[in-house]
């Protein structure tokens, strides 16, 4: 983009043609502080202000409500996970057995009911086996 | 030759405020902002004598006053407040003492430039501080602000005290007029 100044400056360019004495800087400051007059200064009281005095306790504050926030969804989402889980489990069962694995997955089936199982599958069979033969 | 000690604004206000060390700690600022303060007054009263005792005035107000710089504004924008009022107050008296108005542009301030010995542009360089000259105050404050030191137009609302789109405005009326008034002149 153009600048506005733009056929002022490359006219004239940014040296007004002023000129300074050899050294100029260099002695003006040695000069003007050498002429510094004694002054009194008051040594600043830092007077904090009320945000400041504030401010860590407000931080704190907001800390303890954020995590007590996160508790809360949490605890909210554990519980709310927990009952859809039984529920899926017990609507997937029914009665059907091939469900049985994921019975077992969903941990609610002791190793006592596993066997019990396995004995009754295994005496239905022994009986059809002994059935077939009549 | 012991090398320069770096310049810590921070560390150098704190060191203001010290009883034990503002002195040493203002001799760093004049040390640090002598020359942006000389050209700002320079370009304001065009002679290199008055520029050199305003620019000592400067220094001399803002020594005096240390006690009132609590640190809020930066001490740049600070000094450059104490420049330009100075530097406006000595162009007054100026207009005073050669019996001119106080609303009567600074013209006058450059017909003296071509036989300034710290004075080496040609006819075009005079031209243009004419110019510049012949604005109004604040025009005349803003441009030189903008269009040599090209300072942005937020830090020059905290030294003038006057919104951003008004500086910007004026340094749109500064650009044209100085435009014509060249165009004039050639």
């Amino acid at each position: 983009m153009k600048r506005e100044d733009s056929t002022i400056l490359e006219k004239y360019g940014k040296d007004p043609g002023f000129k300074v004495p050899e050294n100029f800087f260099e002695d003006f400051n040695k000069r003007m502080t050498e002429m510094l007059p004694d002054v009194e200064i008051t040594p600043v009281d830092v007077k904090p202000t009320m945000w400041q005095r504030l401010k860590p306790l407000v931080y704190m504050a907001a800390m303890f409500a954020g995590v007590w926030c996160m508790m809360q969804v949490f605890a909210h989402f554990t519980d709310t996970n927990g009952i859809n889980t039984v529920s899926a489990v017990a609507e997937k069962m029914g009665n059907d057995k091939s469900n049985v694995e994921d019975f077992i997955m969903s941990g609610a089936v002791s190793d006592y009911d596993i066997i019990n199982y396995e004995d009754s599958v295994m005496m239905s069979n022994e009986e059809d086996f002994a059935g077939d033969n009549y | 030759m012991a090398a320069r000690e770096k310049y810590d604004e921070a560390v150098v206000v704190e060191q203001l405020h010290d009883p034990k060390l503002c002195k040493v700690a203002f001799g760093k600022v004049i040390e640090h902002y002598s020359s942006q303060l000389y050209w700002q007054i320079r370009r304001m009263v065009i002679d290199h004598d008055d520029a050199n005792d305003v620019l000592q005035n400067t220094f001399m107000k803002a020594w005096t006053s240390i006690d009132n710089f609590r640190g809020d504004a930066k001490l740049s924008t600070w000094l450059y407040k104490i420049a330009i009022n100075e530097s406006i107050t000595f162009v007054n008296k100026k207009k005073v003492m050669n019996q001119l108005s106080i609303d009567d542009d600074e013209s006058f301030l450059v017909n003296q430039l071509e036989s300034d010995e710290w004075f080496d542009g040609d006819q075009a360089q005079i031209n243009l501080q004419k110019a510049i000259a012949s604005l109004p105050e604040k025009q005349r404050l803003v441009f030189n602000l903008r269009y040599y030191d090209e300072m942005k137009y937020d830090e020059m609302s905290k030294i003038l005290g006057t919104s951003e789109g008004a500086l910007k405005a004026s340094y749109h009326h500064a650009v044209k007029k100085i435009e014509q008034l060249l165009g004039e002149s050639e």
